[in-house]
């Protein structure tokens, strides 16, 4: 397979009072086309940075030090401002956690959609287009929805939308930040229903970024778990939830509450806090915290790919 | 550590730093502090007595005696303008000071008060506001007769209610912010909700409004002196100096331009000094301007 | 068991707000509820459930229109009333840092249920550090102001606050949301402690199963403001006898990638308060639903030993339900 967009030891910081922010750190990401990518961590791990850098919305501030984002082989974060601008949207698509603040709230669905797809192409545009992209995402009654206004939509409603308008983008890769978080289970599942029936009949790639787990295991093909601005461990989703590698990603499956038996009464809990990015150590970020630390851990961390697929930063895992 | 576990500091830690790294919120609090210093050291720095005549030296130019000149009746012009300045600083901060007061207590009554009462005090607040300052300000100088305090009288009551109506939207959504909430279920009274919850947390606009009023009054009380009905001749108001100096504009061009700069600086000073506590004080103002 | 907090066919309605209209939109729809000394009992429901609007009503901050509430047998519904039991009982908001007043210390914050309720605080200082430590934080972090906190410390300062003075009765309104796995795992960990050292009762308002499942005794599910469900947990989430608590937890995502659902739990959304469906309001989405489901509405009856639901169809479970009892004694 190859990759349709990759990220290439990809580091960026964010100048703060009293130091440099290492957001991430010697990041390599690929996707290919069909696939589901999944990409894991908690508050602070880089992964939204990551997904800026992915469709090149970083903020202003931020400093990419080395690396590339490559879609299609060309270098993303190194075009000129108006190349840039076009190769997003069409090639890169987002849909984001809230899609509420994604929409104009005084214009209708059907304006804001036309918008959105009249930018590349005048014909796609057309009412009829924009109904079948609704329905096509599970909107009961498309004609009416588009003459709608965004707050007359529930939450779920609007994130298909949200999905719709980048979909109509015919974009090759799509991204989801945080996509079910701001809905109840019930929508939850039906918003994973459709991003699986996507992949099938959409002819790219897709990214989810989530810190829930049990997202991750019913959408994705691939996942990558990130700590402190790095990827710590990556692989195929069900060799990686069955057979974890890295301390974090370990600690990190064992204490989701909806694998721990509860008769047991308490859950695991990873002791210690995320280090601070602005005084990162040269070993492991991760051994303050680890139960299997060693002195070892403080110098650099090598990567190991323990099977096919895998890959792996500790000093623990080696053969 | 008491301090900490004690301290209901209404104000946010380094507010001053913040401001005088803001160059021209800074610049703002120099001119503001020069005129406040001015006014309040009158009596000892002005050379002359701003109402002593000398007749024999009208409409003298600036001078190494005269640093400003003299008006029309020999009067020394640059005790007059930093007499001029306690006049009127008192005046704009008084009836500023009284109006913002009257502003907060009404618009947090209204705020978080009883609905019908509310009703009633918006009523009010919009009646006010709905009578052209100008005109009700004639009238009210006309039935009260000219004066200091018919000055202030007036100010408090054109400019109260637009403080009231912001202190009321303020505090009618803070009244249904998660931590008001949290208090009354905590079981705290309305005084503690209000003193200790709401006005930390409705002042800072208000602050800022203030400031970037005091100019307009002390415009408008020159305004108002120029047109012989604020503060009576002799005394050394900027109005009245600028209202004598037009008269002899031909004779002396420099009375009016050395009574137009204190007015200008002034302005300027409050209105810097408005806009950098917005920044500082008000987070969601944080890269509303550009550059 | 003695009963701490008692509900009986509360209802709440809002009105609609017309100009002049006296029409009014119910939201809480004759809930009843129980919560024994030392019990933890989750209310479920999505949004618009009314779930929030309960936990505000058994707090005073939203007036009922029906029905009666107490607190260890002391009526609740004058403003004097609500005043005394804001000492016995006390909410932690879903969002934990809005619900901090901003310009105030956490050392003051912490120390404030003592000076509104005129309780003695000869040595703020300690007091705090003690409240701090109960929930594992350092004594440096009093001088902190709120926006300078984390969610997990934000979460625990909630918790210390609502536990300063003892009370009896805690409701925390969806007390995991917005915090990573790993910070949830504590603050779930802190309230079942303090529940087992306190004796504390506990309302746990929230929409994440795992959550119910961990620290839940009884769990009660609620549908556009009627109670569909309420049982022991265990008992429900292993035979759940509505088929709305069936797809809540069958909707819930497994975090196993080998145990993919292959089709949809339930369809559809859940139906505006101001177009409520005719007969059950589940019909629409069940996939029970036979026609006498939209004409007649079912009533809350028992299907076993402290079990309740809403549905006509809930029988067949009931007898399933008795024979695994049987079984287990």
């Amino acid at each position: 397979m190859t990759a349709i967009i990759s990220v290439e030891n990809l580091s960026i910081s964010y100048r703060v009072p009293g130091g440099n922010l290492r957001a991430l750190r010697d990041v390599s990401l690929s996707v290919a086309r069909g696939e589901v990518l999944g990409i894991m961590g908690e508050s602070g791990c880089g992964k939204s940075t990551l997904a800026a850098a992915m469709i090149n919305l970083l903020p202003t501030g931020a400093r990419i030090s080395a690396g590339a984002v490559r879609l299609a082989g060309t270098d993303m974060l190194r075009l000129s401002p108006e190349d840039q601008r076009r190769l997003r949207g069409r090639s890169v698509a987002m849909v984001f956690q809230d899609p509420m603040t994604a929409f104009n709230p005084v214009l209708t669905i059907g304006r804001q959609l036309a918008d959105f797809a009249g930018a590349h192409d005048p014909a796609r545009a057309a009412p009829a287009a924009l109904a079948a992209m609704l329905g096509r995402v599970g909107i009961p009654d498309p004609q009416r929805c588009l003459d709608r206004y965004p707050h007359e939509l529930s939450g779920g409603m609007r994130q298909r939308v949200a999905i719709a308008a980048a979909l109509l983008m015919q974009p090759d890769v799509l991204i989801a930040d945080e996509p079910t978080t701001a809905l109840d289970v019930t929508m939850e599942a039906q918003i994973i229903h459709l991003l699986r029936d996507l992949r099938s009949s959409f002819d790219g790639a897709i990214v989810i970024v989530t810190h829930h787990l049990g997202v991750i295991a019913e959408l994705c093909d691939r996942v990558a778990v990130m700590y402190a601005g790095q990827v710590v461990e990556e692989g195929p989703v069900d060799s990686l939830f069955h057979d974890p590698r890295h301390p974090y990603t370990r600690a990190l499956l064992a204490c989701d509450p909806a694998v721990v038996d509860p008769a047991s009464g308490r859950l695991p809990a990873i002791g210690g806090r995320i280090p601070d990015l602005t005084a990162l150590p040269e070993g492991c970020a991760f051994a303050p915290r680890c139960g299997m630390a060693q002195p070892a851990c403080a110098s650099p961390v090598p990567r190991h790919h323990p099977g096919p697929g895998r890959s792996v930063l500790c000093h623990g895992a080696g053969p | 550590m008491s301090s900490a576990v004690d301290g209901a500091n209404p104000v946010r830690r380094g507010i001053g730093r913040a401001l005088v790294a803001d160059r021209m919120g800074l610049a703002g609090l120099v001119l503001v502090v020069a005129f406040l210093m001015m006014a309040l050291l009158a009596p000892w720095i002005a050379p002359y007595d701003p109402i002593a005549l000398d007749v024999k030296a009208r409409f003298q130019p600036p001078s190494a005696q005269h640093w400003a000149g003299t008006d029309h009746l020999g009067r020394d012009l640059l005790s007059r303008i930093i007499w001029g300045a306690r006049l009127a600083l008192g005046i704009a901060m008084t009836s500023i000071g009284i109006a913002g007061a009257i502003g907060l207590i009404l618009g947090l009554i209204a705020g978080h008060g009883p609905r019908w009462l509310d009703g009633i005090l918006v009523l009010i607040f919009d009646s006010m506001s709905s009578l052209p300052m100008i005109f009700f300000a004639l009238a009210v100088i006309t039935v009260l007769g000219p004066g200091t305090a018919t000055l202030i009288f007036v100010i408090v009551l054109v400019s109260f209610p637009a403080y009231a109506r912001l202190i009321r939207t303020q505090t009618l959504a803070l009244t249904q912010a998660d931590y008001i909430l949290a208090e009354r279920a905590m079981g705290a009274g309305s005084a503690r909700i209000i003193l200790i919850h709401l006005l930390p947390n409705v002042i800072g606009p208000l602050v800022i409004l203030i400031c970037m009023d005091i100019p307009v009054v002390i415009m408008l009380e020159a305004g108002l002196s120029y047109l012989n009905l604020g503060v009576k001749p002799p005394s050394p108001s900027w109005g009245n100096i600028l209202s004598e100096g037009y008269n002899a504009l031909r004779q002396a061009p420099h009375v009016v331009l050395v009574a137009g700069v204190p007015l200008v600086l002034a302005t300027l000073g409050f209105t810097f000094l408005g806009e950098g506590l917005r920044d500082v004080l008000d987070p969601r103002g944080a890269g509303r301007r550009w550059g | 068991m003695k009963t701490v907090l008692d509900l009986r066919d509360v209802s709440v309605d809002l009105p609609l707000g017309g100009f002049l209209s006296r029409a009014r939109l119910p939201i809480l729809l004759d809930v009843s509820l129980g919560i024994a000394a030392g019990e933890s009992v989750a209310l479920v429901g999505e949004s618009g459930s009314g779930k929030t609007t309960l936990a505000r009503a058994v707090m005073g901050l939203q007036p009922i229109s029906r029905g009666t509430m107490s607190l260890d047998d002391q009526p609740l519904s004058t403003a004097a009333d609500f005043t005394r039991m804001r000492r016995q009982a006390a909410m932690m908001f879903q969002d934990a840092t809005a619900s901090l007043s901003p310009r105030l210390t956490v050392g003051y914050l912490i120390t404030e249920p003592f000076r509104i309720h005129g309780q003695p605080l000869a040595d703020p200082e300690t007091t705090a550090r003690d409240l701090l430590a109960m929930v594992g934080l350092p004594p440096a972090i009093a001088g902190r102001y709120p926006h300078e906190l984390s969610g997990g410390q934000a979460r625990r300062i909630g918790v210390a606050r609502a536990l300063a003075l003892k009370p009896r009765l805690l409701i925390a309104d969806e007390p995991t949301a917005g915090l990573d796995v790993s910070v949830q795992a504590e603050v779930l960990n802190l309230l079942s402690d303090l529940r087992r050292d306190m004796g504390l009762a506990y309302l746990i308002i929230t929409h994440n199963l795992a959550l119910v499942r961990h620290v839940a005794d009884r769990v009660v599910v609620l549908y556009l403001g009627r109670v569909v469900e309420q049982g022991p947990t265990a008992q429900v989430f292993a035979k759940p006898a509505h088929p709305y608590t069936a797809s809540l937890i069958a909707a819930e995502p497994k975090p196993d990638p080998r145990q993919r659902r292959a089709d949809l739990a339930i369809r559809g959304e859940v139906p505006s308060v101001l177009r409520r469906p005719s007969g059950c309001e589940f019909h629409a989405r069940c996939p029970l639903a036979r026609d006498l489901c939209r004409r007649v509405a079912p009533a809350l009856a028992s299907t076993g030993p402290g079990r309740m639901a809403r549905c006509h169809f809930a029988v067949t479970t009931q007898q399933e339900q008795g024979e695994e009892h049987a079984v287990e004694n």
